[in-house]
């Protein structure tokens, strides 16, 4: 086989029909490939990170068909046109089986991925910016705008992933769909089958013994929503039945939580009834009655068995969250091995599905030790009656004591410095008042007055700072912005070419001599049609003579560090 | 008056440390003199009272020993006031004007024993603030009272006083109280943030001998309504280095009165 890649085949099925032509599908390691029979190469590749689902035929249909949907909207159907057709669907099956197992590792890397990025322009208006500054316009390449970007981002990404808890309605929930002639049709995605995987063990149990050993996937839902809808009442009559010994784990569970249930301390299940105080005033002879039909027993029991495993799925999240995320992960892997829908047939003529819905009793979760404590504690403790434990508040050192009580010392000494200059200067100062009588019509020469007023005026010593205008009154809002983003393009850009230095490696000189080049096309393809842009708009141009030196910095840098690397290379 | 009556109050406080006028009168013949300074303040004070009927004044001396009232005088005047009436002065004004002059001449002229440097400013500025929140307690319903310190200094900071000055200006900041500064000789770091904190005016000025015309100039634009062209020059005012008007909005009905 003549591929032009040299990936490993996993599955070729032939016969293979896309826009009615011939041909084969290749199933690899990274992508899907289809082939025309009479060409040696592929005229339809996919790589499995693109496909955003795919989609299948009825059974019913008489075309056997499977659909793949990409990110980017387009589709592609095969028809698979074995001649007979149970071979047909065979091949259909293998392949989306096998697309079901692939998809999953890629779709959520590229989905992350894409999802992320997107998050990040969206949220931050400025990187948008930047980004259609840098990569729009073709200075660097997208690759090289999320280099940095995306190892940031990751990082921060490693937050816990969050469990989604199992809604207590969620097999009630499952809408099957009749297919008109007395068969039901249920849409099974991946997070219901986590759900139920979550609440029925057993069932998660059977699952990993028999698939894809013994039974298919969808045969294995048929069998459980069949059986799930047969011993709803537990009678266990069917001993061929998959699931019979899964009602007895259940029940065997279920009094194994009964007696737990009895050690909380602070909870007496046991002491409550249903008797109302208000029919014998209190009074009345205890109520005794035990509810006499067994199948009401037995309904409750079952709603109580649910709930306690709809709840313990949330209490074992929170606590396997503290513990460890390690141990949730097997859980989530089964759950999403099916990727899409899992199209499963019931030929059952049980129509309408039982509501089970949830009803809220006061089951507790069993305790473990360490929480049991908290609740005691809880409950027996007071928080304002608990002694304040305070942090210690910060000493303050004084160095210099009086230096903090009087403030800054004079700087100089005083300038009257003798005893004598003092009293003479005193001396002066009291003849002075001796003889002086106020002339208040002399108090001030004319020309000092206006000189004074000149002072004040606009342009006057006084009055400084007034003559220049504020920059930002002086510039309009949009060269405003438009100054903004120039900056902080650039400073993406000098970033990058900042961060290759010490140049250490091979990649890192190719960078550097990449980003120098980069440098110099923001300069004359975005400064100077700015600088020329303030010109014409007559004003000082000197406003980006910042950014003309960091550049003019960061060319001196790689001026020199060329001559360095020459000189090494001479010598 | 059917409005509200708004007195303006004035509190001078005036830096009369002998050593250093003494010392500039020594170096410098033509350079401001004390008594120049004290009639440069009566003039302005007087120029004050002009402005409103209700308006107040006080002065204080700050001297290095101690600090002062030389208007109003806390014994009241004795009636030897007859010679104030010789040039046909406005009466009110004459009154202020010889208080002030006698009181000031016979603190300058008092020996003292001892001789201290720094000047008691922080002290004066302490009986401001009192002064001033004695007279608002006396105002009665409906008058209200809008204060305001101007200090004249001309000694150095005193760095012991610090601490207290530092109170003073806190607490003057907390009853609404400007500070305003006019100095004569060297920066002071002390009134630089007193009138930051509390929203007034520092001025240093360039020539000392124009003090009055920089007090008048300056309190033409604290005490009348708030105009950004100058009433005296139409010029059109953004003062940054000089008075900072937008904070200090007065009622008009001062300038409305005279006019």
């Amino acid at each position: 086989m003549a591929t032009a890649l040299s990936e490993d085949v996993l599955l070729v099925v032939s016969h293979v029909r896309h826009k009615k032509r011939d041909g084969s599908l290749y199933l690899m390691t990274e992508r899907i490939g289809w082939m025309e029979g009479s060409r040696q190469m592929f005229s339809i590749s996919h790589l499995y990170a693109d496909i955003k689902m795919q989609k299948i035929s009825t059974e019913g249909k008489a075309k056997v068909q499977l659909q793949l949907i990409l990110h980017d909207g387009g589709a592609n159907t095969f028809h698979f046109a074995n001649a007979e057709r149970t071979s047909a669907l065979k091949d259909r099956n293998d392949v989306k089986e096998l697309l079901q197992q692939l998809l999953p590792k890629f779709k959520t890397k590229a989905n992350k991925e894409l999802e992320e990025k997107n998050r990040m322009l969206q949220e931050d208006p400025e990187l948008f910016q930047l980004y259609k500054d840098l990569v729009m316009s073709g200075v660097i390449s997208a690759d090289e705008f999320w280099a940095n970007r995306t190892v940031n981002s990751t990082g921060s990404q490693n937050t816990q992933h969050q469990d989604v808890g199992v809604s207590a309605a969620f097999l009630a929930d499952i809408k099957p769909q009749t297919d008109g002639c007395n068969g039901l049709r249920y849409n099974l995605t991946a997070d219901i089958i986590e759900s139920i995987f979550r609440t029925y063990p057993a069932v998660k149990k059977k699952h990993a013994e028999n698939v894809p050993d013994n039974m298919s996937e969808s045969e294995f839902w048929t069998r459980f929503f069949q059986s799930h809808y047969f011993h709803r009442d537990r009678i266990n009559a069917g001993n061929k039945d998959l699931f019979t010994d899964c009602a007895k784990i259940d029940e065997k569970e279920m009094k194994k939580v009964v007696n737990e249930r009895l050690d909380d301390p602070l909870l007496d299940l046991s002491g409550m009834s249903d008797s109302s105080f208000g029919e014998g005033y209190g009074v009345g002879a205890k109520d005794s009655k035990s509810s006499g039909n067994i199948s009401n027993t037995n309904l409750i029991k079952r709603f109580n068995h649910h709930n306690t495993r709809v709840l313990g799925v949330s209490e074992k999240a929170g606590t396997s969250i503290q513990s460890s995320s390690i141990e949730s992960q097997p859980s989530t892997s089964t759950g999403s091995s099916l990727p899409n829908k899992n199209n499963s047939h019931i030929a059952n003529n049980q129509s309408n599905g039982r509501n089970i819905s949830s009803v809220n009793s006061n089951t507790t979760q069993d305790e473990t030790v360490p929480s049991k404590r908290m609740r005691i504690k809880e409950a027996i403790e007071y928080e304002d009656l608990v002694p304040e434990t305070r942090p210690p508040a910060v000493m303050l050192n004084l160095d210099k004591a009086e230096r903090y009580h009087h403030g800054p010392m004079p700087v100089s000494k005083m300038d009257y410095a003798t005893t004598e200059e003092m009293i003479n200067a005193t001396q002066v100062i009291r003849e002075d008042m001796a003889q002086a009588k106020p002339t208040l019509f002399q108090t001030i020469h004319g020309s000092v007055a206006s000189s004074v007023v000149s002072e004040l005026s606009p342009g006057g010593s006084l009055m400084h700072g007034l003559g220049q205008q504020p920059l930002h009154q002086l510039y309009s809002q949009d060269i405003q912005v438009e100054m903004k983003n120039m900056y902080s393009a650039l400073c993406e850009l000098l970033r990058h070419f900042w961060s290759c230095f010490p140049v250490s490696s091979k990649f890192l000189e190719e960078k550097v001599t990449r980003m120098k080049i980069n440098l110099e096309r923001f300069q004359t393809s975005k400064l100077q049609p700015f600088r020329e842009k303030l010109a014409m708009q007559h004003f000082n141009v000197n406003l980006i003579n910042h950014m003309e030196e960091l550049l003019e910095t960061a060319y001196g840098k790689f001026t020199s560090w060329q001559a360095r690397r020459m000189g090494s290379i001479v010598r | 008056m059917a409005e509200e009556e708004e007195s303006s109050l004035l509190v001078v406080i005036v830096d009369v440390n002998p050593i250093w006028w003494g010392k500039m009168r020594i170096q410098d013949e033509n350079d401001l003199k004390f008594t120049q300074c004290m009639e440069s303040i009566l003039v302005y004070v007087n120029s004050h009272l002009m402005m409103h009927r209700s308006n107040k004044v006080a002065i204080i001396a700050s001297h290095t020993n101690s600090s002062c009232f030389l208007y109003p005088t806390a014994t009241p005047t004795t009636e030897e006031e007859e010679d104030f009436l010789r040039d046909g002065k406005y009466e009110h004004f004459a009154k202020i004007d010889d208080t002030i002059f006698k009181e000031v001449k016979k603190l300058m002229t008092a020996h003292t024993a001892e001789l201290h440097i720094d000047t008691l400013l922080t002290g004066s500025l302490a009986m401001a603030l009192c002064y001033i929140h004695r007279l608002e307690k006396e105002c009665i319903a409906g008058e209200k009272l809008k204060p305001r310190i101007l200090v004249i200094k001309a000694s150095d900071d005193s760095a012991s006083q610090y601490m207290d000055f530092m109170n003073i200006i806190f607490t003057a900041q907390k009853q609404n109280i400007l500070i305003d500064a006019c100095v004569l000789d060297k920066d002071s770091g002390l009134l630089q943030q007193a009138c930051d904190i509390t929203g007034g005016i520092y001025l240093k000025i360039p020539q000392r001998t124009g003090l009055l015309q920089y007090l008048l100039v300056s309190s033409e634009n604290i005490f009348c309504a708030f105009s950004p062209i100058c009433s005296t020059c139409h010029t059109a005012f953004k003062i940054k280095g000089a008075p900072t008007l937008k904070k200090k909005k007065k009622k008009s009905a001062a300038v409305v009165s005279i006019m």
